[in-house]
């Protein structure tokens, strides 16, 4: 992200952007991540012959305008780097059109692609993270084309649950840190020296260090890191390294403490993604406080969950407030607690469902990484509701970490 | 009188209205508040998130934003019609007029508001024009009249 | 002040928007005037704006058509040089809006010979029975 680059051209392709007000939040978020947002041009001709030529008819012009816009870019009319797809939140047709869009664009031309529905409360603090993922796959295409770590690396991922640190040499994890995060900096401190000294080297010795997570920016500049990378990216990379599926598609799944990540991979890079953080209830922190209230640890309640049977528990609500109490209910109603448990993960896998894989591909492999992956009964719910088989690699908690630390390798100096 | 059209940004028809002697209640004049009044806070037509909120007169909030916030700007138009045209079936028109279910919304407000009513098919061959025209003028001159 | 700007679109034979320009700069009215593809842009003080217009229109009738802008000439958000690409939407719907100017001047014409147009008859759906016969007749052929 340094100012003597050229900034990343993004196309804005949109419905009621301006008319929800968030535009200018939009050219906020893209300013930060040194990006400008550019609108194809197209005739009127295009956009009359449009429907026909790309075979959906839809009532609204301008998701008839978004359409030729697509077109101009994929036949090269137009040259941009990244394309950014929105319309707004709840509008069925638009949904559509921004759905065959992204698509369309991703086949035929293979830049990156972001699609994201919206309402009038979207910030530029909410987009930031995409716009940053979008213009590094855009920009650093090299970088994340690295299938293997070399040297003598670290990586640090700042979670806004735990934080988690990983020594890695010549393509191997020799030491690993995982501590909850309470003060970002404390946390990252005590992670990093864990992963140190369990690989029994000195903190002067690593040669590159990458940071990722919430807090990557802070922790970037306190451990001066060579590599400060959001975790759409990093967590792409990571995956497809850890499952061994470097090439070809994949579908990264992370269930966050804060919010989760569904990734469309192709060869190791973020294609199309989403990101949600709007309700708890589809998050880590669901299973946290069901596990605090069946009284066992959040590393029981997985092997809890998969000798259960969630149909056997009946959920009112995804709510990490009214749905935990219909757990409670069912409790002393005398569910037991491996059915309760294997219901809070279906009830997490649901909500991943219904709000995040329908605007991403599936495609297999689908990688399951992130704390929330080792609950089994988790990947197991996704598994059920996916009908394919999920695959959850060995340290999949530390995957920003070893995201970070494997793309932080293209920094030693050569 | 104040007379509404639709399509609301149409060159046509705001100009036929005009000929004829009324004023064109159309949305042009609502961008051109928007964007004339103090500071230009939210480029590019001044709309802000609070915009797409007063629209919630019109939609509830399960309502797409985009439909609300050009509700608001509709609603000066909807709520000084005195008379409207409407045109079926228009070419498509983009921006203001570029969402569907909005333009849906606003002809069933206008149809609702018991006003005289014109409603005509867009012309696509000179006799259709004719009639068009023809029309609108007849239209116009009956609201004088019936003024009087 | 109470600024206006206004759009004027010329499908005119007669008059060029040079023609336009030149006449509204004789009039030394404190306004701002800008040629577009389509015609010009004037933008001032309402009633001047208003009173100059309706001396230009007086040019041609049939081929000159007034509508009001929203923003000013030249806007930086959304003109197409400062903009990056595209045109503003309002641009399309001009350029489709144009196409139908000469119909609509033959019209206004015709209206001021008064000519009554014929009424059309609109189309209605083919009757289910007749269209029944249709398809048992094209069987047997």
């Amino acid at each position: 992200m340094t100012s003597s680059e050229n900034p990343v051209r993004i196309a804005e392709l949109s419905c009621g952007l301006e008319y929800s007000g968030i535009q200018k939040e939009i050219e906020s978020a893209t300013k930060q991540v040194n990006a400008v947002m550019v609108y194809p041009e197209v005739d009127i001709s295009d956009i009359d012959n449009i429907e026909e030529e790309f075979g959906l008819k839809v009532a609204s012009p301008d998701l008839k305008l978004m359409m030729a816009r697509a077109k101009a870019i994929v036949t090269g009319k137009v040259h941009v780097d990244a394309v950014f797809v929105a319309t707004c939140f709840r509008c069925a047709e638009a949904a559509i059109v921004r759905s065959e869009v992204r698509r369309y664009i991703h086949e035929h031309t293979g830049i990156p692609v972001i699609s994201y529905s919206f309402t009038e409360r979207t910030t530029a603090g909410t987009l930031l993270t995409r716009m940053e993922a979008l213009t590094t796959t855009a920009r650093r295409k090299s970088l994340l084309a690295r299938d293997k770590q070399s040297g003598l690396t670290a990586g640090i991922d700042s979670g806004s649950t735990t934080t988690k640190a990983v020594v890695m040499k010549d393509n191997k994890i020799i030491g690993k840190g995982w501590v909850p995060t309470i003060k970002v900096l404390e946390s990252a401190e005590e992670a990093y020296e864990n992963a140190l000294k369990e690989a029994g080297v000195d903190r002067k010795d690593i040669q590159a260090l990458g940071t990722t997570g919430y807090g990557r920016f802070l922790l970037g500049e306190h451990f001066k890191a060579d590599l400060i990378q959001e975790e759409i990216t990093v967590n792409s990379k990571g995956a497809v390294y850890l499952a061994d599926k470097q090439k070809g598609t994949a579908t990264v799944l992370d269930i966050g403490g804060m919010d989760n990540k569904a990734i469309s991979v192709m060869d190791g890079i973020p294609g199309m993604f989403t990101m949600g953080g709007i309700c708890a209830g589809a998050s880590g922190r669901f299973l946290e406080m069901t596990a605090k209230r069946l009284g066992v640890s959040i590393t029981e309640l997985g092997a809890l969950a998969v000798k259960g049977n969630a149909q056997n528990v009946k959920m009112n609500s995804y709510c990490i407030v009214f749905g935990i109490q219909s757990l409670v209910n069912s409790l002393a109603t005398g569910s037991k607690p491996e059915d309760v448990a294997a219901a809070a993960c279906h009830s997490v896998a649901e909500q991943l469902f219904e709000q995040q894989l329908q605007e991403i591909d599936v495609k297999e492999p689908v990688i399951m990484v992130g704390g929330t992956s080792l609950i089994e009964g988790l990947p197991k719910a996704v598994e059920e509701l996916l009908k394919v088989k999920v695959i959850v690699p060995e340290n999949a908690q530390y995957i920003g970490a070893v995201g970070a630390a494997l793309l932080a390798s293209g920094f030693i100096s050569r | 009188m104040k007379v509404f059209i639709y399509p609301t940004n149409s060159l046509v028809l705001s100009d036929l209205v005009e000929r004829f002697g009324h004023e064109p209640l159309a949305i042009m004049q609502e961008i051109g508040k928007k964007v004339r009044t103090q500071s230009l806070d939210s480029p590019p037509i001044n709309i802000t998130p609070e915009d797409p909120k007063l629209g919630l007169k019109y939609a509830a909030v399960e309502v797409p934003s985009g439909v609300r916030g050009r509700m608001s700007l509709f609603d000066p138009l909807i709520s000084n019609a005195d008379a409207a045209i409407v045109v079926h079936d228009p070419a498509p028109s983009f921006g203001c007029m570029g969402c569907a279910r909005t333009n849906e919304l606003v002809n069933f407000l206008i149809r609702a508001k018991k006003i005289p009513l014109l409603e005509l098919d867009y012309p696509s061959s000179e006799d259709d024009a004719k009639e068009f025209v023809y029309k609108i003028s007849r239209f116009l001159k009956s609201l004088t009249e019936g003024k009087k | 002040m109470d600024t206006l700007t206004k759009m004027v679109v010329i499908n005119s034979e007669k008059v060029l928007p040079s023609d336009i320009v030149i006449k509204l700069y004789q009039s030394k009215a404190d306004v701002m005037i800008k040629e577009t593809c389509f015609g010009v842009i004037v933008s001032g003080e309402r009633s001047v704006v208003n009173t100059l217009l309706d001396e230009i229109r007086k040019m041609d009738p049939y081929g000159i058509f007034i509508k009001e802008r929203g923003l000013a000439p030249g806007e930086q958000y959304r003109c197409r040089a400062t903009r990056r690409g595209g045109a503003r939407p309002g641009f399309h719907s001009i350029e489709t809006e144009n196409k139908m100017l000469p119909l609509i001047a033959a019209a206004l014409k015709a209206l001021d010979k008064g000519e009554i147009p014929k009424q059309k008859q609109r189309k209605k759906k083919l009757d289910v029975e007749r269209f029944k016969e249709i398809i048992k007749q094209t069987e047997v052929s």
